[in-house]
């Protein structure tokens, strides 16, 4: 019974989560100022995962992400891509048999920031502390 | 600035001058540029473990681990994937091969248009049981070859060869990208797994998820086909895909192809990737109809697991039913093994394969492969 009784538990914490959902970090999904059109969550993660290549206008989007490890990167990918680092490798792996990669990436926050209102096909994301008037918030995450 | 002469000197036939022209003008970007192009933090960088980086006239080169070479800003990225593969099967037969290296060329020289070319080095070095020594009979395959236009996410167009989209596993067949050294029987010669022709694909994106098509058919003379197991004349076919952003998908396909006496022949497919947490992934994947070059109808199904049971190692277990067209019996099989991907890069896998009966097409036996990207 005991046997048993070990054997329903790892079977149910190989199913369980592995983090919790409530976890709160105020990351805030940013464009340039010229861009107006609202974005949903589900579409911040079609770009990431470089389903959706194109605003609406017909101009390449440009997703930048962190570096591999950021706090900020795995809450992102957590919240939006709803998937782990992991996961994701074995998705752009896959892509990669296509010639597609992932995201480019920044080294800091702010790079993010100066390069996304540099660039009017660029989405990034961002603490909310550190949003400002030289990038437009599309997309509040918590 | 290109200089007159040398276009004058190529017409008339000096090529050898034009070469090394450029093989200097090449060495000299390379070597003598100066740095000014050098990445800041503000320059993005390609996703992935970087080997190394050289900052030239060309823009940044770097290769990085995994996801191959890319060439400045030409648009140009030369990667790929080599297997070392092993096998002993039951009844004592025993074989290892170098498969590859297989080489991904990919150019993008614009977001709107894009080459692609899969190149496959074969036969580079095999043993066999019962034959003495490493054999090697290199040629080069050309797997897939196409370009792509696309001004939007809706319409895609492209043409050449490219892997045919049935199902699940054959987007992706290769070593690196599957759970299993094997692949199910449901793929093995059942449809052309390439198509030569033309292919109109789109995405688009309605609440949670992604709705993506495929239209194709093969229109043109087949490149360099698989001699042993030719290419229908002609084929069409359709794939629908339902990718939802909460872990799962659902597609369905359908094949049509001309066989050699002018008739047609039809076959569907239906598949179901499930990954209920980040640990565990399900995958069901089924087909049903007349393949190319069979008469009778066939049908089978796979059902696979893949669980993380400890952090980069998976175990695996496959369970496949196949009744092939004709007289032969129809063939149980299962694959249990594991993965271990202790990089993105590199893949190491070890399975075994159950069978109710003996059949060439299903040999039991023990399994194994090493894979890199590169």
């Amino acid at each position: 019974m005991a046997r048993r009784l070990l054997g329903l538990a790892a079977v149910l914490a190989l199913l369980a989560p592995t983090r919790g959902a409530g976890e709160a970090v105020d990351v805030v999904v940013i464009v340039h100022p010229r861009r107006t059109s609202q974005l949903s969550l589900e579409d911040v993660a079609q770009i990431y995962l470089k389903r959706r290549r194109f605003w609406d206008d017909g101009s390449p989007v440009v997703p930048l992400n962190l570096r591999s490890g950021t706090p900020l990167r795995e809450h992102f990918s957590r919240v939006v891509l709803r998937d782990s680092e992991a996961r994701l490798a074995e998705y752009w792996n896959r892509q990669y048999f296509y010639g597609i990669f992932p995201p480019a990436t920044l080294a800091s926050t702010e790079a993010v920031r100066r390069y996304v209102a540099s660039d009017p096909n660029a989405i990034g994301y961002l603490p909310g502390s550190e949003v400002d008037g030289s990038v437009r918030a599309v997309l509040h995450l918590r | 600035m290109s200089d007159p002469k040398s276009e004058r000197g190529a017409q008339n036939g000096r090529r050898p001058w034009g070469r090394v022209a450029g093989a200097s003008l090449l060495a000299g970007l390379l070597v003598v540029a100066p740095r000014s192009a050098a990445a800041s933090e503000d320059t993005p960088e390609r996703a992935g473990t970087e080997v190394f980086h050289l900052d030239t006239a060309l823009g940044r080169i770097d290769y990085h681990a995994g996801r191959g070479l890319r060439l400045g800003n030409t648009g140009l990225t030369i990667g790929g994937f080599a297997i070392v593969n092993a096998e002993r099967l039951e009844g004592g037969e025993s074989r290892g091969d170098l498969e590859g290296p297989t080489f991904l060329f990919s150019f993008e020289p614009v977001p709107f248009l894009r080459g692609f070319a899969e190149l496959e080095t074969t036969e580079l070095a095999h043993v066999r049981s019962g034959q003495s020594g490493v054999r090697s009979t290199p040629g080069v395959d050309i797997e897939r070859l196409y370009g792509e236009a696309g001004l939007n996410d809706a319409l895609n167009f492209r043409i050449g060869k490219f892997q045919t989209p049935i199902g699940r596993w054959n987007v992706a067949p290769a070593e690196p990208f599957v759970w299993t050294t094997s692949e199910p029987l449901i793929l093995e010669d059942v449809f052309d797994d390439k198509t030569t022709g033309a292919m109109l694909r789109g995405s688009f994106f309605p609440r949670d998820g992604a709705l993506s098509y495929s239209l194709y058919g093969a229109f043109f003379d087949p490149i360099d086909p698989d001699a042993e197991a030719p290419p229908a004349k002609h084929s069409a076919g359709a794939y629908l895909e339902w990718a939802s952003l909460g872990g799962w998908s659902v597609g369905a396909s359908y094949f049509a192809s001309e066989t050699t006496t002018g008739k047609w022949h039809h076959l569907g497919g239906a598949d179901l990737l499930w990954r209920p947490t980040d640990r565990v992934e399900l995958t069901v994947e089924g087909i049903f109809g007349k393949a190319p070059r069979e008469n009778g109808v066939l049908a089978g199904f796979y059902a696979q697991a893949v669980v993380e049971t400890l952090p980069t190692l998976y175990a695996v277990g496959r369970y496949e039913h196949f009744e092939p067209a004709g007289d032969d019996p129809a063939i149980d099989l299962f694959d249990v093994g594991f993965a271990w991907v202790p990089f993105y890069w590199l893949r190491l896998k070890a399975d075994y394969r159950f069978a109710d009966h003996l059949d060439e097409r299903s040999a039991p036996g023990l399994r194994a492969s090493f894979s890199i990207l590169f």
